[in-house]
């Protein structure tokens, strides 16, 4: 079964002694999902690089005979790949990785469902409480929306700070950070859904985020606010010239009702109902 | 810091390598502290985004965002430390000094309120057979009892 679309070479691996084919050089986590193969994992994301950080989805891979244990997210497939996902070893790991992570996220409903999903519903750990913690007691300190919004946004409005324990993800000071665009591109990377945004009125506020407010553009035509500004105005600078001038500013929504309109019934806009 | 003394230290580390500490321990050392206005004109200067100097800030216990006291005593917490007593040392020196343990950041950083002298543990001093020692202000005490410390501090013009 080839992967449409690549043109790489299709090889054979084992997986829990079973063969599968698999194309050269993609991550073998990947494969391992598309099998069917039941490996757990937080911190993958597909816009970036593989990290490794969350560790779940550890693995062993062997190499004449030899077993080593290795993150799933950052073997890339060869030929004659030889994998275990569930060895006594690796299910001792990840048991013992839930436990910590129940105790590190203890209000995180993704954690406590995943982990009871095999087998681990309490921790030996002392839980880590934090009153009024703006990340509601679910981060885990992956640090994907650090990535994202460095990488990705290029707006770095967020960063580690502290170190060890103390460790905690916020903006600079502590404080409201211009820096910030609104992307909320954090919020939809978070594995444990830790970061609180909400769009009041015109405005969209990172209650996480040391509660940043970004301002939102307007749809002319419905009047809804659908995205912030800064993000709005990026954007803008990277269609392509020729886009119908008309329709630039609208929402999504207005955009297709306008095309709708256009193709189906040819109505001109200007003729548009109440 | 005025705009002019920090040109002057950005215009000291032209190569990337080693740039943004060595800019941040040279405000440290001018400052005693890091302040927030510098960091972030800094910020603008050198074009690094502010989230990752605080980080850098917050990261290391070399730099601290209050400002360091006249005095710095610096108890030594290491294994040799510890065990002959080192504990008890620093909290005789928190009651003569009137500060508290507490620290919200993992940083033991704690400064008196007249800004006089500021206590920071460190691991090991490689003084271990001088065990429990303390360093004001770069002076080594060695074989140091609680009795022995009001003693020192007065030396730096403390008043029981």
């Amino acid at each position: 079964m080839a992967v449409p679309g690549n043109n790489n070479r299709m090889v054979t691996i084992t997986i829990n002694k079973n063969q599968y084919l698999a194309e050269e050089g993609e991550i073998f986590l990947l494969t391992a999902i598309r099998h069917n193969i039941d490996i757990p994992h937080l911190c993958y994301e597909k816009a970036l690089e593989p990290y490794g950080a969350c560790r779940l989805c550890m693995v062993d891979v062997v190499t004449c005979g030899k077993t080593e244990m290795t993150p799933a997210c950052t073997i890339r497939v060869h030929n004659g790949l030889e994998i275990l996902t569930d060895t006594p070893q690796i299910i001792k790991h990840r048991n013992l990785l839930f436990e910590l992570y129940l105790a590190e996220a203890p209000k995180s409903e993704v954690i406590k469902e995943m982990a009871a999903k095999y087998g681990v519903t309490k921790t030996r750990f002392l839980k880590k409480i934090v009153h009024d913690d703006p990340l509601q007691g679910k981060c885990i300190l992956c640090g994907l929306c650090v990535r994202v919004c460095e990488e990705i946004m290029g707006n770095s409005a967020i960063s580690f700070i502290n170190r060890g324990p103390y460790t905690v993800i916020n903006t600079p000071f502590y404080e409201h950070n211009p820096d910030c665009a609104g992307c909320a591109a954090c919020a939809r990377v978070c594995p444990t859904r830790a970061i609180v945004c909400e769009d009041i009125g015109e405005s969209r506020v990172m209650h996480s985020w040391s509660e940043t407010t970004v301002a939102l553009v307007t749809c002319p035509e419905c009047g809804k606010s659908f995205a912030p500004q800064r993000l709005m105005e990026k954007v803008l600078t990277k269609l392509e010239p020729g886009l119908i001038e008309k329709i630039k500013n609208l929402c999504p929504e207005c955009r297709r009702k306008y095309f709708t309109r256009k193709e189906i019934h040819k109505i001109p806009l200007t003729d548009r109902e109440p | 810091m005025d705009e002019k003394s920090l040109d002057e230290i950005i215009a000291q580390y032209a190569s990337p390598s080693g740039r943004i500490l060595g800019i941040l321990r040279e405000i440290q050392i001018q400052e005693r502290h890091v302040p927030m206005d510098t960091l972030k004109l800094l910020s603008e200067k050198i074009e690094i985004p502010l989230s990752q100097l605080y980080s850098l800030v917050t990261f290391y216990s070399f730099f601290s965002l209050q400002r360091v006291g006249e005095h710095l005593i610096t108890v030594c917490m290491g294994t040799p430390c510890h065990v002959k007593g080192a504990v008890k040392n620093l909290k005789v020196l928190q009651e003569c000094l009137g500060i508290s343990g507490e620290s919200q950041d993992g940083k033991y950083l704690q400064t008196t309120p007249d800004n006089k002298f500021t206590v920071e543990i460190a691991r090991c001093f490689g003084a271990c057979s001088m065990a429990p020692v303390l360093q004001v202000d770069g002076d080594l005490y060695g074989y140091v009892i609680p009795e022995k410390i009001p003693e020192i501090l007065e030396k730096y013009g403390w008043k029981r």
